[in-house]
């Protein structure tokens, strides 16, 4: 987890540190490019946006595609749908996640690694494998074209399970042991004890539960079954392309995807020690 | 330490493992029962007719199930190679310039590398649909500059897999750059202490320190980027629709027109399976290089 913590460093003063600084600060630009080049274009207007060769930068930056697209796909409503599937897996994952990552890590149980590697495989298992079928159950669940079809599916995985067991495995013994003395329930152990120890995982499990299921497409796409009004807004974004103004909706998609880009890249930016010390331990010690 | 009594052991596991048997385990054995059957997926499961191996023989035989099969199957397989093959020494690079300490600028560039990352995969087709256009795209204008010809991008079916592939390194390499600044970190520094009082060069240190210490990150890195890179989805949905000619259809766009919208869920799981068969041999080959060159050392 050191890698964000890095005391502050002297860097030698000379040329061949500049060099590479230079040389580092023209990839991180390159990099940042398209998203540039995205927020850019959506504050262009129609005719620059279609111009050959390309405009780089607006003439007269307006919004005015931001507007438009709030009337053509909804982006009240689909802004409402995305945080609410955002929001529900997060909180439910979160929750599963360090009931079973507790168990997993503090109690002794037959057939416990067996059933964690169980757990742990499907981390690897790719979604598309089990669409098919798990589109025929949520229709007999009823939850079909409805947007708690896209949720429940998602309320637990092994992820989280893994994230909270490296973290929990960390928390003394002694200090369980204490509140058990004191007659405190396992589950007020949990979330009185454990949890607030472990804060730094669940912000990042928080973080990447959030992101995932906002950026989520496939999933969504299929259950949905072209019911719009339950559109989350990465799938009303595609909507934009069949939108034709006289082919002239760049700007026009270029608005609604600054849109749905701003809440993870937020949330990220600010939050990114998290993400970066949760891939460390997954990663590494892992 | 034991849990006070099997009843709180069970009631921490049953949400979540419940929960991840209903939705991952169950439908994980349907997937391979109905991949013996014919079946449509507008209708219950009890309507599948069991068809042995009918549905795998049409998926590798001559007719056109099969043709788009193999053409999905392969342009996966390059798509994955390809994607793995620039990620990985990308990222080495990358991590190796966050982690230096000889030169500012190292955070920056990881803050930037990893929002890409957060970036919803749909805005990065549309962004780089529209960075690719061959008249009012900024690419081809920046290739002007240096002197080489306007490319085709995602409308030639020469180019337009690559290009998909250029998309999702792009997305991606931030998240495969933070792992491998995570095994940088690990290195002992004394390492390439005891390695300069020898007169190691740098190049020299990279060789015979960095990478063969780096070789588990850049195994679990190859897993991870493979099982991303058979995923793709988004931008063959969006911007290629599996064209031109076939040349972006890919497994997971195929599988679901076929499983989904043409309701053939019989067929779309043997394809499915037959997926998650090639996955798993991938994966083993993988391990089995990297201890391969462990032995060697």
């Amino acid at each position: 987890m050191s890698s964000t913590m890095r005391p502050y460093l002297r860097y030698p003063a000379t040329w061949k540190s500049a060099l590479l600084s230079l040389a580092i600060l023209a990839i991180a630009v390159a990099a940042a490019f398209p998203l540039v080049w995205m927020v850019l274009s959506s504050l262009k207007t129609p005719a620059e946006s279609m111009q050959v060769p390309p405009v780089w930068i607006p003439g007269s930056p307006n919004f005015d595609a931001y507007w438009e697209v709030a009337e053509v796909v909804n982006l009240d409503r689909s802004f409402v749908n995305s945080a609410f599937i955002a929001l529900a897996t997060t909180t439910a994952i979160v929750v599963t996640s360090l009931m079973a990552g507790y168990a997993f890590a503090k109690y002794n149980f037959p057939g416990r690694d067996w059933l964690f590697a169980a757990l742990i495989a499907t981390m690897f298992l790719p979604p598309i494998v089990t669409l098919i079928p798990l589109y025929r159950m949520t229709g007999y669940l009823g939850l079909n074209a409805n947007l708690l079809g896209v949720v429940v599916p998602n309320l637990a995985n092994a992820f989280g399970i893994f994230l909270m067991r490296q973290y929990i495995k960390g928390v003394p013994n002694d200090l369980i042991d204490a509140a058990r003395v004191d007659g405190a329930s396992e589950l007020t152990i949990l979330f009185k004890i454990v949890a607030p120890a472990v804060l730094p995982a669940i912000a990042a499990l928080t973080l990447f539960a959030f992101v995932y299921h906002w950026n989520s497409y496939l999933w969504p796409l299929t259950v949905l079954q072209g019911n719009t009004d339950q559109y989350p807004i990465v799938i009303s974004l595609s909507r934009l392309l069949s939108y034709n103004r006289g082919a002239m909706n760049t700007g026009l998609v270029m608005a609604g995807a600054t849109l749905a880009v701003l809440p993870p890249v937020v949330l990220f930016v600010f939050l990114q020690r998290f993400f970066v010390d949760s891939i460390v331990a997954t990663g590494v010690k892992g | 330490m034991i849990g006070r009594n099997p009843r709180s052991v069970i009631g921490m596991l049953a949400p979540a493992t419940g929960l991840i048997a209903i939705f991952v385990f169950v439908p994980m054995a349907l997937t391979i029962a109905l991949s013996f059957t014919q079946w449509s997926t507008q209708t219950g499961f009890e309507t599948a007719q069991f068809v042995g191996l009918a549905n795998f023989f049409d998926l590798f035989g001559p007719t056109s199930i099969g043709r788009d099969f193999r053409a999905a199957f392969f342009n996966t397989a390059i798509y994955t190679g390809l994607s793995v093959a620039l990620i990985l020494p990308l990222s080495v690079v990358l991590g190796l310039m966050v982690h230096q300490t000889f030169a500012p600028g190292g955070i920056v560039l990881r803050t930037v590398l990893f929002s890409t990352y957060m970036v919803p995969m749909i805005a990065v087709a549309l962004v780089w649909s529209k960075l690719y256009s061959p008249t009012e795209g900024p690419f081809n204008q920046v290739l002007g500059w240096i002197g080489i010809p306007p490319q085709t991008w995602l409308s030639s079916p020469n180019t337009a897999l690559v290009s998909i592939v250029l998309l999702n390194v792009w997305q991606q390499v931030g998240y495969f750059t933070v792992l491998a600044v995570a095994g940088l970190t690990q290195i002992p520094t004394t390492l390439y202490e005891a390695a300069r009082v020898d007169g190691a060069s740098p190049w020299m240190q990279f060789w015979k320190i960095t990478l063969p210490l780096l070789r588990n990150t850049l195994l679990f890195s190859a897993v991870i980027a493979v099982i991303n890179a058979v995923q793709v989805f988004e931008p063959v949905a969006l911007i290629t629709q599996g064209g031109p000619v076939n040349s972006t259809n890919v497994m997971t766009y195929h599988i679901r027109r076929v499983g989904i919208e043409r309701a053939q869920g019989g067929l779309g799981s043997a394809m499915a399976v037959t997926l998650m068969l090639s996955l798993i041999v991938v994966i083993v080959l993988l391990f089995a290089a990297f201890r391969d060159r462990e032995e060697q050392r």
